[in-house]
């Protein structure tokens, strides 16, 4: 297993998460990972995104860590990545998303972010995670401050969704005010579900 | 060309691609470019950033000059996103000697003219480093609003330094002849440049 959690485990973004890909970007859970988007997306635009978006990554020599999110009986439910990665500045910023609306405000996805933290500071020696969600995503916003992001920037009307702009949040964390994951598992008390 | 009160604006081209060979690679350009490695750029990276925003379809290049035609820089606006209609602005004033001059700032002025007044953004994105003095006030003069900072966000010159965020709503722009008019800007009293020699005319000598 490349990292084992509580309830989750983060395992290579493969086959088994882009068959359910298709699902996860028409449904819910893309209008608060898009921030407010909510393009239907064939399968052929999705494959032309992925393509894209590999090659624009490439070109700029940028580098991306993308995790699939599995439960521990290996259902596929999300993915985490550090999607946008400055290795000068040891700097990367997080992009997540439960596609499996009935796994939302379980301890799921907050399980995959420890994970995730304790990789990009543990193992790529990272100093700073950041990201960037709506003002209104309460569930990520609960989220932050329960694992002790701070909020740094309100960015106004940064963004727009279901006809009201809408304030984009930024969230940073340094690696000196990260206790470590096992702390945050206690503190948070995660658990195994019987 | 676009006519603004102490600076007009100009393709970005000529003079001004044989001035950023040298901008490219000096203090200006890096300020602007928080994000990127501090790296040297060949004649040719210099070609190919030129050719890349020609082709950018979500930003554009635009150099702008005094009104007695000495270059100051490049207007820059990049990463426009068409749904939310924003975009980042930066200014890089490759000619040292108007860092901090209204010339600066009426290049930003204008660049903001455009972005509100011609494509109808309705928000526009800055960031600056913190001791980037002359900017943040240049910002600050043109409306923009301080909305955050990140921390520790950028490595400079041995230092994680901070990166303060701004913003600009087009809601809260009153307009650009309006406000000219409030900032009562002055000119500097700066002395145009020697012209660059022509590359390709080096060898055609003329009678």
């Amino acid at each position: 297993m490349l990292l084992e959690g509580i309830l989750v485990d983060l395992v290579p973004y493969g086959k088994r998460f882009t068959e359910q890909e298709h699902r996860w970007r028409n449904n819910e859970s893309a209008f608060w990972a898009r921030v407010g988007d909510r393009l239907p997306l064939s399968r052929a635009s999705l494959e032309r995104w992925r393509q894209e978006h590999a090659e624009h990554a490439a070109q700029r020599g940028r580098r991306e860590i993308w995790f699939g999110i599995q439960t521990k009986d290996g259902t596929p439910i999300g993915d985490i990545a550090l999607n946008r990665f400055w290795p000068h500045h040891r700097v990367a910023m997080l992009g997540a998303a439960i596609g499996e609306p009935e796994y939302w405000g379980g301890g799921y996805g907050t399980d995959a972010l420890l994970l995730v933290v304790d990789y990009a500071f543990d193992w790529l020696d990272l100093r700073r995670l950041w990201l960037q969600t709506m003002g209104s995503n309460a569930r990520v916003v609960r989220q932050m401050e329960k694992v002790g992001f701070t909020l740094e920037a309100r960015l106004r009307q940064a963004t727009y969704a279901d006809g009201v702009w809408q304030d984009l949040l930024c969230y940073g964390l340094l690696r000196e005010e990260w206790p470590g994951r096992a702390a945050l598992v206690e503190r948070l008390g995660l658990r195994p579900r019987g | 060309m676009l006519e603004g009160t102490l600076v007009d604006l100009v393709p970005f081209e000529d003079d001004f691609a044989i001035y950023l060979e040298t901008w490219m690679n000096e203090e200006a350009w890096f300020r602007a470019h928080v994000w990127e490695r501090r790296e040297p750029h060949t004649e040719d990276d210099v070609k190919k950033y030129i050719e890349n925003m020609e082709k950018n379809e979500r930003g554009g290049l635009i150099g702008f000059q005094a009104k007695n035609g000495d270059p100051i820089g490049a207007l820059i606006f990049d990463h426009e996103w068409t749904r939310v209609r924003k975009a980042e602005v930066r200014v890089v004033v490759g000619d040292s000697r108007y860092e901090g001059a209204d010339e600066a700032l009426d290049g930003l002025l204008m660049l903001v003219r455009y972005c509100f007044e011609t494509r109808n953004l309705h928000r526009l994105d800055a960031v600056a480093l913190p001791f980037h003095e002359t900017w943040i006030e240049h910002l600050r003069r043109a409306g923009f609003v301080h909305e955050g900072t990140l921390r520790q966000h950028i490595r400079w010159d041995g230092d994680y330094v901070d990166l303060e965020m701004f913003g600009l709503l087009q809601s809260e722009w009153p307009g650009y002849v309006q406000k000219v008019a409030e900032l009562s800007l002055q000119p500097s009293d700066i002395e145009p440049k020697p012209k660059p020699e022509k590359k390709e005319q080096k060898e055609a000598q003329p009678s």
